[in-house]
């Protein structure tokens, strides 16, 4: 019966989101950057890895369709393959901080008021770092890696998700069906998770859509400081940093670099609005 | 000036020819409009990479300092502009090296301090020399002035340079650059030693007329100047740190002067825009692939010279340096005393030979990390190495890093490979100081330690005999090569544009002598 009811909503926000215009725009962004990236390897006319250095700096042709870098790089698979390392980096990252942010927000909002003043104590130290800051802080601490970007975003995004969590948590400990589970012996962490997860991982959901652009453009941000992923691997910051410096040689690069990361951010921005309306309709009303 | 302003009714018609002149103005292309509005003006306009850190000669920062010092101040001798390394006199009337530590020289008699500090003496001459090597001083630049001991004043215009030891590089480095340039005693001690960015007095063709800090620093004609007069009224130098824009700011006509980016060469060879010209001159910079020799990876004296071996230089320059530069053989640059011929290692790459010796090392796995700095140019040409390396089997991860990280690398017990860049001034005790053994620890990241480096090191800057010293810094270099911690790659290049009403004055490195810039 409860996974009949929760097919009937999630049937029904998804129905929500394809009648939005601009949601359904943003849904089929997503598909094709998340395509792109699971099925980049397969997908991409050449090693993008491959140096050639006898053609580089050419513009686009039927060869290289976005032309080639300094080492002679085809530049559009190296854009495909952009697309997993940003996924690479953002899933893991945004999904990891949503879980622990969660599980801490919950536990704060349901705890004993020491412990919350204690959790958002911690929160509110993490957040008074600006997060570019910190992340440079920590790269130029433990060197870059792919690890170490997803790291960073994830111990910078927890508190948000644990403040959200926090605060709905609190909301709805004092509600019928919470006083009911608690008259009934049920223990704390079973209410937790029964009862209160399931009504708080929604707009945690739609915070973590919204949520990945930024993280995508963070790691591009690192990467165009050259402290992101490791060379050769391919990603957007590179492409962008890379064509920065070559603009006056090939302006293809920064477009390989730019875009992907405008339309990817229009893409879950779009589609992430847009599940907040399905979810919370309260919020499109009041808009 | 002050404009006096007058009531005058803007009617519609009124507004509309006002609209249509600045639409007309506007659509000009860039260069045009601003070149239009300077066009019957006396201000050369130049770049410069960074910003004024310092007006005291003893604090200067280096290249960034000493283009506004060597306009404003005055040495006993300056470089001479031209391809050749070379000096002239300046504010000496002569210089004579009576015997190796004693030089004897006399002033001008027509160059005065600014603000009231009257004429230049020995005695300034004196103040300025030997506040340099004073330890009170804490000057960075107290190296150059080498063994300086004292200088004897034996007039008023007159006095001798007294060294411990012969010092060859007193004429390439302590008289014509940063420790060379004559300051006020009177005007320094009125401020009680303490000059940060303000210039108490100038005695040189031009004045420093203001500074906007990381805007511009605007130099104006010294009206008391006795000596030949400079071409220009006033200089502005526009500190911009990226290439890309000065050559944007050049070719929209905002700039007459700047260096160039080496991946902009090959478009500017095709033609210079605003009737301007190319200029092409090599660098005394230095890059190399360095190998950290207390590394337990590194030990191997065969896996280094397979390193060696299998970096192609000449693909790592076309890559990096977009084919605009030489290969080079060690750390002194052509045209220098010492410049080796060729390096014993040929920059083209022998993956045979390289595969060879990795197999006789016995060393089989090898994994090892490149460090390099967040530029373009060294990551582009830290990828090809690390895809050469790959060839005979040697897998690099190549670690990019901030600069804060990338110059405290000294302190890094885990460095194993690293691609590195100097700089360097016209002589070759300058290149080699840095990879002593007192260096380790410091700026010898390679952990170099060679006693007959070292020895060469502290004799060959007493030699007199350009041959004797050339052949001492040649074997200096070959120790360096044979260490197997080395892989020379390039001196770079220095290429500048000027726009048609510069006809500029350049070091044999390409860096500019803005006093004796003339009109075009």
């Amino acid at each position: 019966m409860t996974v009949l009811k929760s097919q009937s909503r999630s049937s029904q926000i998804l129905r929500a989101v394809l009648r939005d215009r601009l949601g359904m725009v943003g849904l089929v962004i997503v598909t094709l950057v998340v395509a792109c990236a699971l099925f980049a390897p397969w997908i991409v006319p050449h090693d993008p890895n491959a140096m050639n250095i006898q053609d580089r700096l050419q513009g686009p042709s039927l060869q290289y369709l976005l032309g080639t870098d300094q080492l002679g790089r085809d530049i559009f698979s190296r854009m495909l393959m952009g697309a997993q390392i940003a996924l690479k980096v953002a899933l893991p990252a945004v999904f990891g901080a949503m879980v622990i942010g969660m599980l801490l927000g919950m536990i704060a909002g349901f705890g004993p008021e020491w412990l919350d003043s204690l959790l958002m104590l911690v929160f509110d130290t993490i957040r008074s770092f600006p997060t570019v800051m910190f992340a440079l802080a920590v790269v130029a601490l433990v060197g870059p890696s792919l690890n170490t970007v997803i790291l960073v975003v994830m111990l910078t995004s927890i508190p948000t998700y644990a403040r959200v969590a926090r605060t709905q948590t609190m909301s709805l400990r004092s509600a019928d069906f919470v006083m009911a589970a608690r008259a009934a012996g049920t223990s704390s962490p079973r209410i937790l998770a029964i009862h209160l997860a399931p009504n708080t991982v929604g707009v945690l959901a739609v915070l973590m859509a919204m949520d990945i652009p930024t993280v995508v453009a963070l790691e591009a941000g690192l990467s165009f400081l050259g402290l992101g992923v490791k060379p050769p691997t391919p990603s957007w910051g590179a492409l962008l940093k890379d064509g920065y410096a070559l603009i006056r040689q090939t302006p293809w690069l920064i477009v390989a670099g730019g875009l992907p990361i405008i339309v990817t951010t229009l893409g879950f921005t779009f589609f992430g609005e847009a599940l907040r309306d399905a979810v919370d309709p309260k919020v499109k009303k009041g808009r | 000036m002050k404009l006096h302003w007058s009531r005058t009714a803007v009617g519609r018609r009124g507004f509309l020819k006002g609209a249509t002149a600045l639409g007309a103005a506007a659509s000009l292309p860039g260069g045009m409009a601003t070149r239009a509005a300077a066009a019957d003006d006396s201000t050369l306009r130049v770049r410069a990479y960074g910003d004024m850190q310092s007006m005291d000669p003893a604090y200067s920062v280096g290249v960034t300092d000493e283009e506004i010092h060597a306009s404003v101040y005055n040495k006993l001798v300056q470089y001479k502009p031209g391809r050749e390394w070379d000096w002239q006199l300046d504010a000496a009337s002569m210089v004579e090296q009576v015997d190796p530590t004693h030089i004897k020289f006399a002033l001008r008699d027509d160059i005065g301090f600014t603000n009231g500090f009257g004429a230049m003496t020995a005695e300034d001459v004196k103040f300025s020399f030997e506040r340099i090597v004073a330890d009170a001083t804490e000057s960075p630049n107290k190296p150059d002035m080498g063994p300086l001991r004292h200088v004897e004043v034996t007039g008023e215009r007159e006095g001798t340079i007294v060294l411990n030891e012969p010092f060859a590089p007193l004429w390439s480095i302590a008289l014509p650059y940063i420790a060379g340039n004559i300051v006020s005693r009177a005007a320094w001690s009125a401020n009680d030693g303490k000059v940060t960015t303000t210039p108490p007095a100038e005695s040189g063709p031009y004045l420093r007329a203001s500074w906007s800090p990381k805007e511009k620093t605007v130099l104006k004609r010294n009206p008391d100047w006795r000596g030949e007069a400079p071409a220009w009224d006033n200089i502005e130098i526009l500190p911009i740190d990226d290439e890309n824009t000065a050559e944007i700011a050049f070719e929209a006509g905002e700039l007459d002067f700047t260096r160039v980016s080496l991946g902009s060469v090959a478009r500017y060879r095709d033609g210079v825009p605003n009737g301007g010209a190319l200029l092409e001159y090599p660098s005394l910079y230095y890059a190399w692939l360095g190998m950290n020799l207390d590394h337990p990876k590194l030990q191997n004296p065969k896996l280094r010279a397979a390193i060696q071996h299998a970096i192609d230089v000449p693909t790592v320059l076309e890559a990096a340096y977009f084919g605009a530069v030489e290969p080079s053989t060690g750390i002194i640059a052509p045209g220098l005393v010492g410049n080796r011929a060729a390096s014993k290692i040929p920059p083209e790459a022998d993956f045979t030979k390289a595969a060879q010796l990795l197999a006789e090392s016995g060393e089989t796995n090898v994994t090892l990390k490149l460090d390099t700095l967040n530029k373009t140019t060294f990551t582009t040409a830290a990828q090809v190495i690390q895809a050469t390396l790959a060839t005979i089997g040697i897998t690099v991860e190549v670690n990019v890093l901030e600069s804060g990280a990338f110059w405290a690398s000294a302190e890094n017990e885990d460095l194993q490979l690293v691609l590195n860049r100097f700089s360097m001034t016209p002589d070759p005790y300058y290149a080699t100081a840095w990879f002593t053994t007192e260096q380790v620890g410091h700026w010898n990241w390679e952990r170099f330690s060679n006693p007959e480096f070292d020895q060469i090191h502290q004799s060959a800057f007493k030699e007199s005999d350009l041959d004797k010293r050339a052949a001492l810094y040649q074997r200096a270099q070959d120790l360096m090569e044979d260490s197997g911690a080395y892989r020379f790659l390039t001196h770079e290049a220095t290429p500048v544009v000027h726009s048609s009403r510069v006809m500029p004055a350049l070091r044999p490195d390409g860096l500019a002598l803005l006093r004796y810039f003339e009109k075009g």
